[in-house]
């Protein structure tokens, strides 16, 4: 017999029925109860009690006062009023109020029904009904008044006699009769129910309650299947539905539902049948509680179109180990088994920090964990996945019933957690921290460290010491130093070792004392514990997914897409903090991969998504910009130039890291030319700063800090510009984002990216002239005369830009000549035929169209999509997603969903073969933007947030959230509408349509390529159902 | 005391004319898990030159009669032998790769079979063995298995180099820094395939001239090819190939002892188009 699920898993929220289910009767002492909820409320876990009577009925029974965190909820009047009851007492928080229009529709429908029935020979009586209802007596007589007398096995038989005679039917006829007669006294929604001897015709039920409890819970990161519903009349009484089946909403799917009553005719599929009444409800409330106090491993919402699960084959370990990375964007850890294997590559890894050397300091591990008979990488007969709604990873393996469970937490930025557990004695005590020089090998035994002596640690923590019950490690060296405290308790219940680990990080100089800054974040952690740790976090990632919420409906292949996407956004999130300075590295902290370093993909590829979606993290990479001005001033000085050159590639202190040089198979030299001459970065930097101000509303940005990487970057261009006996402009030698032809003159991206650079500073400078009222320089006059000069290979009567000055002299091949893109053809062809060919590896002169389509020649998008994507090999993860929006953009969003899907894959397919280094943020950034961009056609003008959705077939919905000048947005868009919901007043244009959406009540807009005919439909308000 | 998964003998099958040869890359492969060395000779006498040869290196030769294919296989097939070196054979059409008796051992041998290429062999190597080199496609299942399981039973205190040639299910698809992500790529490949190597060389092309090239350049002692045995369109090829151009000798590791379609070119079959 197996054992029920209610017993056997952790919830965190129990909705149960009060009458029936929590207490035997209205008059029955609930004490037991309330020690109980209390106990649970403590423990965090947040409980809903239905009643259909007043609250204070309920309050008067079972006295609770508990003390949090976890809420107490009562819900009175059937769905129709909602309490929360704390230490101090019970306080309302939702009423369901009806309008006197429903008030006077509930009378009329009570009236007519009663007519309705006495026509038939019933005599019926309506009776007080209670807050949004009306209540009718189906048996007025005398004998029935007593409500124990009521409640026999006797009532049901009466009242059949009764309907039978006055040939009425069944119950359910009676019910579905009084439905239709509320529905014409003009209730839209009617709930009727019955008690047998009652018919109630209300307004709302426990559906209404149900979906509350989800509402609540849902911003809380707890749904589906962390909740646990119990009631105890789901099945049919008298031919119509039990009343506790209505809390079985969509909201709770996949929740746990489990009847206790009776239930004569049967549950309903999905409910657990336990019987047992309220001593039933007390046994599964015990079972929560002796789960929190041996400290058990929490469960993840079951939920596949969230659920990340990676691979379990030991070959791609390293690639499970990215996949499973988390992060808060300050700090990041892989997702390392606990028992790993020598071939493991674990790291833990703090935004910005780099070493001596420029490279990304790894941090101690504290994942490890000493299980007897380590499986390694191998996970028996379980799996392992990253929950994107809460970000935590979890792992569930076959042998031993091994459980864990980590977080980053993202609302205590220095604090970790780790939760394992499995049968007594797999666990082996210590091993806390490990050194990240022997990632590849066991981990070392912290617990045999020596005590703390005082002593700075030793390299790259080979010195874990403990001080009392924490054990502290550092690495790095003294400027740089990144230190991690941990502490961990052990738990023994019934045959189980759980183990939870608490740890804390802290940088900056100083090994000692970045020690004890570790141990004090310790300390803060341990006073919240692992159980409000976790909830917080959970709270932070749902406060997180309401503004960038991203959904995805459609064909089979939609809820990859959808899965896929929130992936990309889950790692964008996951990014970048949003306080002080973010360096967001190509692969962020989720491998050693190009060592954290910082390359354009952050300034125009995740940056657009962020500042849509956290704008104070898209502020916070830009701070990493300004905070390098000066080394930017300094290079673009040594080179002979005048502003500042930003680096192709920087770290610590924003000098250029690009390796110069690098050595073959065969230690022949091969020369690396990005860092010299790929210079659009210098623009890159400079159109990031303006799309943040753009997006954000926040103009003071480029009034201050931000001023500079505008204007400083257009002085850069200005004196690198060289000028031709005609006058015109040229940057020669230069390299586009096309790295298949290295070193060119006048690459078209380039050119037209520092033209617009030059054009949006002269006009920054003005406007600051302007309102400083001083003189007028004419450095901006000159900056547009060399804007003009400047040339962009724009061929006019073809209506594509040729890329690069002798490009289109170049031998004339396209991709499918020999291989399906995307595909790196210069390593299928060598570098050499590439180079002398029109092939190129990524979007290079459809960047202009993606970053500034105003700054490209009218009506070229289509032309240069034509002429360069059968060019493209998308032979470098940045490029597909670019493409997408752009075909999406021009009206051809099947063709750009492939190439969607091509980007949304990159890493949870390991398409390049290179995920184990990393996951690609610049993917994940063009993914967002494909679907922002591309798919809904989203821009900001200086005076409307613009929407234009193209839709592929294979879709029917898409859906995303974001915000747009302070304004949350949600887009939710189909082959006929857009629904727009914005949570202030904001302007908008959507599919041409002009659209003053007041704030609140969603907006429904048709869309005229759906149907011709609907371009003069209304829009409309979507009801908040 | 050996360990028993250790190479316990080989023998070296020797001819007239590669015997030089053979002889001494049987030596030096016995040498590097210090097994021993037993030679034999299909004929009913043993040649002078012969019983000179294997006095000076001190081997143990036997006469061994019956038709040599299968003789050479019977004789392989006793236990006390790991693998067998020998020369590629020829027959009227000359070297192309193996003669019939190697491609029959070859074809049907449970243990390894060294050939001996006549062109590169000469008097057989001089210098113990240092370097090995194991092209893999990537795509063979069981490779894995024999790499790990089998190799190091007949080799050791080696550097043992894989080379990768890109196919077009390996070819990758993006390269954001080809020589960063090169680098992730061959390790990520040597974890699905030969966690226990040294290193791996990733190149574009035809599998034999990078075994050729590679061989050249890295002085490789020894090429080591995994193979099924049949005639499956990549493996068979490749072996082929690189059995034609190699100036090394090249140890064939069985994948399978399914005897399937030969796995080497027909003598007489026209050549694939």
């Amino acid at each position: 017999m197996t054992t029920p699920k209610a017993l056997e898993e952790t919830f965190e929220a129990v909705l149960f029925d009060w009458r029936g289910t929590a207490v035997p009767d209205l008059a029955a002492d609930a004490g037991s109860v309330r020690r109980r909820l209390e106990a649970l409320s403590r423990h965090g876990v947040h409980l809903f009690a239905v009643s259909e009577t007043p609250v204070a009925d309920v309050d008067a029974q079972l006295q609770a006062r508990p003390s949090g965190p976890g809420g107490l909820y009562v819900c009175a009047n059937q769905g129709s009023e909602v309490y929360r009851i704390t230490r101090r007492g019970v306080v309302l928080v939702h009423r369901r109020v009806a309008t006197p229009e429903e008030d006077e529709a509930l009378d009329r429908a009570a009236a007519l029904v009663v007519a309705e029935l006495g026509a038939k020979g019933l005599a019926a009586r309506a009776v007080d009904g209670g807050v949004n209802r009306r209540r009718i007596d189906l048996i007025p007589g005398l004998q029935w008044a007593d409500p124990k007398v009521a409640e026999t096995a006797a009532l049901p038989t009466a009242l059949q006699k009764r309907l039978a005679a006055a040939d009425v039917g069944t119950l359910a006829d009676v019910v579905e009769l009084a439905r239709l007669v509320a529905r014409r006294a003009g209730l839209a929604d009617p709930r009727v129910s019955s008690d047998v001897r009652h018919l109630e015709i209300g307004l709302t039920d426990k559906a209404d309650f149900a979906r509350f409890a989800a509402s609540v819970l849902a911003d809380q990161g707890v749904t589906g299947s962390l909740v646990l519903v119990v009631g105890d009349s789901f099945g049919p009484v008298g031919g119509i539905s039990g009343s506790d089946s209505a809390m079985m909403v969509e909201e709770l799917a996949r929740a746990a539902v489990v009847s206790v009553g009776e239930e004569p005719e049967g549950a309903p599929e999905g409910v657990e049948r336990l019987g047992g009444g309220p001593p039933r409800l007390l046994e599964i409330l015990d079972a929560q509680l002796a789960r929190r106090a041996a400290g058990r491993v929490p469960q993840v919402d079951a939920d596949a179109s969230w659920l990340v699960v990676l691979p379990p084959e030991p070959s791609k370990e390293r690639v499970a180990e990215a996949l499973g990375s988390l992060g808060n964007g300050r700090a990041g850890v892989r997702g390392s088994v606990e028992d790993r294997g020598p071939g493991a590559s674990p790291l833990f890894a703090v935004a910005g920090l780099y070493d001596d050397q420029d490279r990304l300091l790894h941090g101690p591990i504290w994942t490890d964990v000493a299980i007897a008979a380590a499986r390694g990488a191998r996970v028996a007969g379980g799996s392992r996945a990253v929950d994107l709604r809460t970000g935590v990873l979890v792992r569930v393996d076959g042998v031993d019933g091994l459980r864990s469970l980590r977080f980053v937490s993202s609302a205590h930025p220095h604090a970790m957690a780790l939760r394992v557990e499995a049968a007594s004695g797999s666990l082996e005590p210590g091993h806390l921290l490990a050194d990240p020089a022997d990632a590849g090998s066991a981990p070392a035994d912290a617990s045999s460290a020596p005590a703390d002596t005082g002593s700075t640690a030793g390299d790259a923590g080979k010195a874990a010491r403990r001080r009392g019950a924490t054990v502290v490690a550092s690495t790095g060296t003294g400027s740089t130093r990144l230190a991690v405290a941990a502490t961990e308790r052990r738990r023994e219940h019934g045959g189980r070792t759980t183990l939870e680990r608490l740890c804390a990080w802290s940088a900056g100089p100083g090994g000692p004392e970045a020690e004890r800054r570790a141990a004090r974040q310790l300390a803060r952690a341990r006073a919240v514990g692992f159980d409000a740790l976790l909830a917080a976090h959970r709270r932070e990632w749902a406060r997180r997914w309401r503004t960038a919420a991203v959904a995805i409906s459609g064909d089979a292949e939609a809820a990859r897409d959808e899965l896929a996407a929130r992936f990309a956004v889950f790692h964008l999130l996951s990014a970048a903090s949003s306080a002080g300075e973010a360096a967001v590295g190509a692969r962020g902290l989720t491998g050693g991969a190009y060592e954290g370093h910082v390359f354009w993909d952050a300034d125009v590829f995740v940056l657009p998504a962020l500042v849509a979606l956290r704008p104070r993290a898209a502020r916070a990479m830009l701070e990493y910009r300004v905070r390098r001005l000066g080394a930017a001033r300094a290079r673009a000085k040594a080179l002979g130039h005048a502003g500042a050159r930003f680096p192709w590639e920087s770290a610590r202190d924003g000098r250029d890291v690009t390796p110069r040089l690098v050595h073959g198979a065969h230690g022949e030299p091969i020369p690396i030319l990005t860092g010299t001459h790929e210079e659009h970065i210098v623009a890159d930097v400079a159109w990031a700063a303006t799309r943040y101000a753009d997006w954000s509303g926040d103009s003071a940005f480029l009034d201050g800090p931000g001023r500079d990487l505008v204007v400083e970057t257009a002085r850069y261009w200005a004196s690198r510009v060289r000028l031709d006996r005609s006058g015109r402009g040229h940057l020669y030698g230069v390299m586009g984002p096309d790295e298949y032809h290295e070193v060119v003159d006048d690459n078209a991206y380039t050119n037209v990216m520092a033209r617009w650079n030059l054009e949006r500073a002269a006009a920054l400078l003005e406007r600051g002239e302007r309102s400083a009222q001083g003189p007028r320089s004419d450095e901006a006059e000159t900056w547009r005369d060399l804007a003009f000069r400047l040339v962009d290979g724009f061929v006019a009567e073809r209506g594509i830009y040729e890329q690069f000055a002798g490009y289109f002299g170049l031998e004339p091949l396209v991709v499918s000549d020999f291989a399906h893109p995307p595909i790196a053809i210069d390593v299928l062809l060598g570098p050499e035929r590439v180079a002398g060919s029109q092939l190129i590896k990524q979007a290079d002169v459809l960047m202009i169209h993606h970053l500034v389509p105003t700054a490209a020649a009218p009506g070229s998008l289509e032309p240069c999509i034509d002429f360069y994507e059968p060019r493209t090999a998308h032979g470098s993860s940045l490029s597909p997603a670019v493409s997408a929006a752009l075909l999406a953009r021009a009206g051809r969003p099947d063709d750009a969903l492939e190439l969607f899907r091509s980007a949304a894959r990159i890493d949870l397919d390991d398409v390049t073969g290179t995920t184990a280094g990393g996951l690609h943020l610049a993917a994940m950034g063009g993914v967002w933007q494909a679907l922002a961009f591309g798919f809904l056609g989203v821009r900001v003008e200086p005076d409307a947030l613009v929407v234009d959705p193209h839709l592929p077939a294979a879709w029917q919905e898409l859906a995303l959230g974001l915000r747009v000048r302070g304004v949350r947005v949600e887009l939710r868009a189909s082959h006929e509408d857009v629904v727009v919901q914005c949570a202030a007043p904001l302007r908008l244009v959507v599919a041409g349509t002009e659209v003053e959406h007041p704030g609140g009540t969603p907006l429904v807009v048709p869309t005229m390529r759906a149907a011709p005919g609907a371009a003069a439909a209304a829009v409309t308000e979507r009801s908040p159902s | 005391m050996n360990e028993p998964d250790l190479l316990q003998r080989v023998l070296a099958a020797l001819e007239p004319h590669a015997a030089a040869a053979v002889l001494r890359v049987a030596t030096r492969l016995a040498e590097m898990t210090a097994a021993g060395v037993e030679a034999v000779h299909v004929g009913r006498s043993l040649p002078a030159a012969l019983v000179e040869l294997a006095d000076r290196a001190q081997v143990e030769l036997r006469a061994i009669a019956g038709p040599a294919d299968r003789a050479l296989l019977a004789e392989l097939e006793r236990p006390e032998f790991n693998a067998i070196v020998m020369g590629p054979g020829s027959d009227r059409h000359g070297y192309r790769p193996l003669g019939p008796t190697t491609r029959y051992v070859a074809e049907r041998s449970t243990k390894p079979v060294v050939v001996v290429p006549v062109t590169g062999g000469g008097e057989g190597p001089e210098r113990p063995f240092r370097r090995l080199l194991v092209p893999l496609e990537g795509s063979e299942p069981s490779s894995r298995t024999v790499l790990e399981t089998l190799l190091p039973r007949l080799v050791a205190g080696v550097e043992v180099e894989v080379l990768h040639v890109f196919t077009q299910e390996t070819q990758p698809r993006m390269l954001d820094d080809p020589v960063r992500d090169l680098e992730t790529l061959g390790r990520e490949f040597l974890a699905k395939h030969f966690p226990s190597a040294s290193g791996i060389v990733l190149r574009s092309g035809v599998v034999a001239d990078a075994v050729r090239e590679h061989c050249d350049e890295r002085g490789a002692d020894m090429v080591v090819l995994s193979w099924s045995q049949h005639r499956t369109e990549g493996s068979a090829r490749v072996v082929h190939d690189v059995l034609r151009s190699a100036a090394v000798p090249v140890m064939l590791l069985p994948v399978a002892r399914d005897l399937g379609p030969t796995a080497l070119p027909e003598r007489q079959a026209p050549a694939a188009p």
